[in-house]
């Protein structure tokens, strides 16, 4: 068991790491909004983190403060939500392809600009993050109750005035405005909360890398986080989880299978070499015949139903 | 009727597209209680003047004034909030979300829960869901679609849905009701039903309703005032006698020979 927590430890954090960043992209996906922004914000949440232990807190010899790390992923977090109303407003005026097209934009740009300042190191990037664990599966112990934090959030999310607000805006944003509800604030709220989780987990991703430079939040990050949400599902959080959690492990789920010395030569070939070959295909068949995604809200909602509604406590 | 105060008022409304006017210096008053009535042939402005009543489209010159309050240029949200509900001629339901979810959302206004507060389910945002539950379950009662609350709103036939829409509407708790041809697609027994429907909500919610409609007997029998829209102008207003033999009227319907 230890065993299998040592080779797959990185595998399990990077699994929490990236069901929290599909949670990200999911939420401004509840109002609608198809918004590629997330990794920017990941990877300014990690500059902070890096440039906050490497240049601001002088690490001394042994573990770095897990309580320096927390502090960095709040004000990593807080700084992206800061960028995300600033950004958000005018951006989220636009709509459907325009709007992803403009915050692949904001990724590249926050990339460029990554490249060439002094502070974020320019092509290089940032050394010598130090670790506050010695292992990497203690990253759990933070990555794991933010992960729990953010789905509890979500579930009630789902199920309060806001949330449907989101919803409404979803569905019908012209019919959601005549019912009162103001959809800009609304937009602009789902992707503040998207860009802070993100922006938290960039900071202690920026810790678990060791190193942070322009190649972490490109817009192929935005391409994989997106594909959490569509081959898990983007009608309840519960899909962008599942999604990236499966995607992440599908590699070394390929690796195991292409280990095993029954199969034919050519299969475990496939297996081995045809990764993006198999995870195309995925893609493409996940599309086809499940195109709400693997987890859908009828899931549950089937077996919810029939203790349905009666005006018996209505008098008042 | 026309003593009551002024619920609504719209002053030289007009509304360009390009080179089309589609409402062109429109002006009436609406009075508390009043069911209100506006007809007139395809492409006379009818919805256009919705549209700009509740904010979905600004005005090209007008104004909009209810309760003495100008509303002009408001965004539709705050029109909404104000107590100006609607519903739309081509149905807007969120079709994905059940029937129950539909109204809820329409409670909007009338709940203060942030993310926060309800994430966490403080007291006070459970006790407001609950209100905004019952009073939800309560519409969808009063319009025949209790049994109904879970299913999805793009699974009701269409009446159904015309009725869910006016539940929906209903829930924001409106002083002003605006109906978009709320009897399309009906049979003459459910439009007979529809006109006692809307008569009965008007008393129970203390309503004023202005309402499109095609259906010249359920205008005549329903409204207390009627105005007739033709290429964007109002050509007459008044009650529905004096409206059914205006001259104007009877041309704009059956053209002159």
């Amino acid at each position: 068991m230890t065993d299998f927590f040592n080779t797959y430890g990185n595998l399990m954090v990077l699994m929490v790491f990236n069901a929290m960043l599909g949670l990200s992209l999911y939420l401004p996906l509840m109002a609608g909004q198809l918004s590629l922004a997330s990794p920017g914000f990941y990877a300014l949440g990690g500059y902070i983190g890096a440039v906050f232990s490497t240049k601001v807190f002088q690490s001394s010899d042994g573990a770095f403060p897990v309580s320096y790390v927390l502090l960095e992923m709040l004000v990593g977090g807080l700084a992206s939500g800061v960028l995300a109303i600033v950004v958000g407003i005018p951006a989220l005026r636009l709509r459907g392809i325009y709007l992803a097209l403009a915050t692949i934009a904001f990724v590249e740009i926050l990339r460029v600009l990554s490249l060439n300042l002094t502070i974020t190191g320019g092509a290089i990037g940032i050394f010598g993050i130090p670790q506050p664990f010695n292992r990497p599966l203690k990253y759990l112990y933070i990555a794991g109750p933010l992960l729990l934090f953010s789905m509890f959030f979500m579930y009630r999310l789902e199920r309060i005035r806001a949330g449907r607000a989101l919803t409404a805006i979803r569905e019908d944003e012209l019919a959601a405005g005549a019912m009162g509800i103001n959809p800009t604030y609304y937009k602009v709220l789902a992707f503040t909360l998207g860009a802070i989780l993100a922006g938290m987990v960039g900071a202690l991703s920026a810790h678990f890398l060791n190193t942070w430079n322009a190649r972490q939040g490109t817009f192929d990050a935005s391409i994989t986080y997106l594909t959490f949400a569509l081959i898990g599902g983007s009608r309840t959080f519960v899909g962008p989880v599942v999604g990236a959690m499966l995607l992440t492990a599908l590699p070394e789920l390929l690796r195991f299978l292409g280990g095993i010395d029954q199969l034919p030569q050519s299969v475990r070939d496939l297996f081995l070499n045809g990764r993006l070959i198999i995870f195309g295909l995925l893609i493409v068949l996940g599309t086809i015949f499940f195109p709400q995604g693997i987890i859908t809200p009828r899931l549950w909602e089937r077996r919810r139903r029939t203790k349905a509604v009666r005006p018996a406590e209505s008098n008042l | 009727m026309s003593e009551s105060a002024t619920v609504l008022e719209v002053r030289a409304m007009t509304r360009r597209f390009g080179g089309l006017v589609a409402v062109n210096n429109v002006s009436f008053n609406v009075a508390q209680g009043e069911i209100f009535g506006l007809i007139g042939p395809n492409g006379a402005g009818k919805t256009t003047l919705f549209n700009l009543i509740t904010g979905l489209i600004p005005p090209s010159d007008g104004k909009l004034l209810y309760l003495g309050e100008d509303l002009t240029n408001r965004p539709p949200y705050k029109i909404a909030a104000r107590g100006i509900a609607r519903t739309f001629q081509n149905i807007r339901l969120f079709g994905e979300l059940s029937a129950l979810r539909n109204v809820m959302i329409a409670q909007h206004i009338h709940t203060r829960s942030n993310v926060l507060t309800g994430v966490f389910g403080l007291p006070r945002a459970r006790r407001e869901e609950a209100i905004s539950r019952r009073k939800s379950i309560e519409l969808l009662d009063l319009v025949g679609l209790l049994d109904r609350a879970d299913e999805k709103a793009i699974n009701f036939s269409y009446g159904d849905q015309r009725r869910l829409e006016i539940a929906r509407a209903l829930a924001l708790e409106p002083s002003l009701l605006l109906l978009d041809e709320p009897a399309a697609g009906m049979n003459s027994n459910e439009k007979h039903e529809l006109s006692e429907f809307i008569r009965r909500i008007r008393e129970r919610f203390n309503l004023t309703v202005l309402l499109i409609e095609h259906h010249v007997p359920l205008v005549m029998g329903l409204c207390d005032r009627i105005a007739v829209l033709h290429f964007g102008q109002m050509i007459a207003l008044g009650d529905p006698a004096n409206v059914r033999n205006d001259p104007a009227v009877i041309e704009a319907y059956l053209g002159d020979e």
